[in-house]
């Protein structure tokens, strides 16, 4: 019985592993894709020329040079900082960040915690990652810090409730809060997936999840040309890479769970018993990386709103629609459940 | 840990602090300094900060020779060096009694559009780069690259060209340079959707633009404001039209024009004036083969060349606003005194700390751009 549940330990470090690594390496490489991207949409090179043993390989060692430049940089400690919250914040951000992951599911059965409240549990770790933010604007000891880290959380908290609100529209649909049974309650070709009758909390949940990630056109938080970077200025070196991985892994998680809510995460878009009409993992990882292509191309063509009109836009627009559509999606529901995925 | 002479500074019981921005900041241009006394937000008071780029070039000018000072003035403000050097040009010609000759004077229109077309460009992008877009910026940055490329190719400069002298201009055009220009201005006008669809029609730019660091017709008027920045509170003055210099005079274009004052009228009216450029220079493409003569009027050696006493007053209209050159000669091989009437010093100081008063702490930095002051002019 003891070597069971040690083999069970065993085996679920594997799978965190298994899950954390590819994930890190996915945040490296997103990172890559962003400077050539959103380069390319300015008319730019962006990196090109880091590579291995003298090739230059399209720049792709890039990722690789950066981490290693970072983590052997000093931390430099702000004078009269509390030290201890100075490090527990990125410390903060990664874990939640990456905590969620555990419940998302990449594939049939492909998921580390199979839980029945994984909708909930996705929510709350999401929300507690604004201590992160909070902590390190409060611990640097500076004003530019703290100005967004207040920003940072009230606009966290504020697009939480739509954020919230669109995903009991997705729970209404579906009837379940795992994840799994959400992505198969939307079987049945691309006019069973969720983001159809679901189209304004489709649109409001990606918007959200932008504004909660603080990427542009949100990103007030790191107000470059106000308060320069915001949260994160006085952090250097390592900690500032565990802060900037956090970001990005948040993003991907966005834009994963967009893909799992509303557009059928694995499940192929065509019906049939052709190959290309078989549930995929590549299905989902190609769902993800075209709202991965969204955050970039925001950043390229979007300037910041300003603090005011993000308050404006989440409470006075997206709050009200989305409660209003939760009430639309439950009167379907109860006359008409064929309209949405039975 | 802090400074030795740190002193906090007195604010009392009230909420109100003080937060520093610049003299290095991702939100100002060059190295230029504001100190903003903040409640919240919003900005209860901005003093400015000048003089991070002092480098005395009015007094470096008295100490050299006339000719000599035409390498130094366009360093005076770096994203529109042009008019600097014509506007000194002009001064000195008018104390000589001398005027430049007709084809002469053509190409230095060519040369001032040009200039105001390369700084236009830059502002676009500096003033969206405030909001956090950047893409306009690489943009402008990269279509102004063709601009100097036309600057290399007819002055030998690319940013400082240096090209004119007080007698007329230093070189003649080069062969083919005509065709040149009159590609660069298609390829500028082909550009005007992809610009208008980035960033004049973008939603979000325009939330933050509209409303932002308005200045009234009066306020303007009592501040000093030129150029773009006054046609924006709905005042169509422009030296061009107003006091013709060069042969102003002989060409059409508009002045354009808004009426809110705000920083999206300002970058409405510099959008226009870049469209009217390219009209202007179209009209001196056309012009310019059938106007022969010397570019230049003789002049003595310039090493033992003594102007006459007297003094004079030129004035331009460069892309941020009214330039003028106070040149003062005792008769001597050097300057008496040359005075800049630089536009930015107007505009960034004391129309800035008018406008940050009351502006939310996001909006300085645009306010900044959208002034399009140039800190090297106010420091001169």
């Amino acid at each position: 019985m003891i070597g069971d549940q040690v083999w069970l330990l065993f085996w679920t470090l594997i799978k965190i592993v298994a899950i954390v690594l590819p994930l890190i390496i996915v945040v490296a490489y997103l990172t890559y894709a962003e400077r050539r991207v959103i380069g390319f949409m300015q008319g730019r090179m962006g990196p090109n020329r880091v590579g291995l043993f003298g090739f230059k390989l399209w720049g792709l060692a890039q990722p690789f040079a950066d981490t290693v430049k970072l983590l052997l940089k000093e931390i430099i400690f702000p004078a009269n900082a509390n030290k201890f919250l100075f490090l527990m914040a990125p410390v903060i951000t990664l874990a939640t960040a990456f905590a969620a992951w555990a419940v998302v599911p990449f594939s049939d059965g492909l998921v580390l915690a199979d839980i029945n409240a994984g909708l909930v549990y996705i929510l709350a770790m999401t929300s507690l990652g604004v201590y992160g933010v909070i902590i390190a604007g409060w611990a640097s000891n500076s004003k530019y810090a703290l100005l967004g880290a207040l920003r940072s959380a009230a606009q966290i908290v504020s697009y939480e409730i739509a954020m919230g609100f669109a995903l009991v529209g997705v729970l209404i649909a579906s009837g379940s809060l795992n994840l799994s049974e959400i992505v198969n309650s939307q079987s049945g070709g691309i006019g069973s997936w969720f983001f159809i009758p679901l189209f304004p909390l489709f649109i409001i949940y990606f918007i959200s999840g932008v504004a909660e990630t603080n990427r542009a056109p949100f990103d007030v938080a790191e107000g470059e040309s106000e308060i320069v970077a915001g949260f994160h200025v006085e952090y250097s070196g390592a900690a500032f890479a565990l802060f900037f991985l956090g970001e990005y892994a948040n993003m991907i998680m966005i834009s994963a769970l967009t893909a799992i809510m509303f557009m059928g995460g694995w499940l192929s878009p065509f019906t049939g018993d052709s190959l290309i009409a078989q549930p995929s993992i590549l299905w989902f990882f190609m769902k993800t990386g075209f709202f991965l292509l969204l955050y970039l191309w925001f950043r390229a063509t979007f300037p910041r709103y300003r603090y005011d009109q993000i308050m404006r836009l989440g409470w006075k627009i997206f709050i009200p629609i989305t409660i209003v559509w939760i009430m639309v999606v439950a009167v379907i529901k109860v006359y008409k459940p064929e309209w949405i995925g039975g | 840990m802090r400074p030795e002479n740190y002193q906090a500074v007195p604010l009392g019981d009230s909420n109100e602090y003080e937060i520093f921005i610049g003299p290095n900041h991702p939100g100002i241009e060059g190295n230029y300094a504001l100190k903003l006394i903040l409640d919240g937000d919003t900005v209860v008071k901005g003093t400015t900060d000048a003089g991070y780029l002092h480098r005395g070039f009015e007094k470096l000018m008295e100490g050299r020779l006339w000719i000599q000072n035409l390498a130094i003035v366009p360093r005076i403000c770096v994203p529109d060096p042009a008019p600097m050097e014509v506007s000194y040009s002009l001064a000195v010609e008018e104390i000589m009694g001398i005027d430049a000759p007709i084809r002469a004077q053509w190409i230095r229109v060519l040369q001032l559009e040009l200039s105001r077309i390369a700084a236009h460009l830059f502002t676009f992008g500096g003033h969206a780069a405030t909001t956090g877009m950047y893409t306009p910026m690489y943009w402008g940055v990269a279509d102004r690259d063709l601009v100097l490329d036309l600057f290399e190719d007819f002055t030998g400069g690319r940013v400082y060209s240096i090209y004119n002298i007080p007698g007329g201009v230093r070189r003649e055009l080069p062969e083919g340079f005509l065709e040149k220009l009159s590609h660069l201005l298609d390829y500028l006008e082909s550009r005007q959707n992809d610009y208008d669809n980035l960033l004049f029609t973008n939603q979000i730019f325009v939330q933050r633009a509209k409303g932002v660091g308005v200045l009234s017709k009066e306020d303007a008027l009592e501040y000093g404001v030129t150029g773009p920045n006054l046609r924006a509170c709905g005042l169509a003055f422009d030296v061009r039209r107003d006091d013709p210099y060069l042969i102003y005079d002989q060409l059409e274009f508009d002045i354009p024009t808004q009426q809110k004052g705000d920083a999206w009228s300002r970058i409405l009216v510099r959008r226009d004036e870049l469209f009217q450029s390219i009209h202007i220079l179209r009209q001196v493409i056309a012009k310019l083969p059938s106007i022969k003569g010397p570019i230049r009027t003789a002049i003595p050696n310039p090493l033992s060349w003594n102007v006459p006493a007297g003094e004079a007053y030129a004035r331009v209209e460069s892309s941020k606003g009214e330039l003028a050159y106070y040149v003062v000669s005792d008769g001597g091989d050097k300057p008496y005194r040359v005075h800049v009437r630089g536009p930015s010093s107007m505009h960034a100081v004391q129309t800035l700390e008018f406008l940050a008063k009351g502006a939310r702490i996001e909006d300085v930095a645009q306010i900044m751009f959208s002034l399009d002051a140039c800190p090297p002019e106010v420091d001169r």
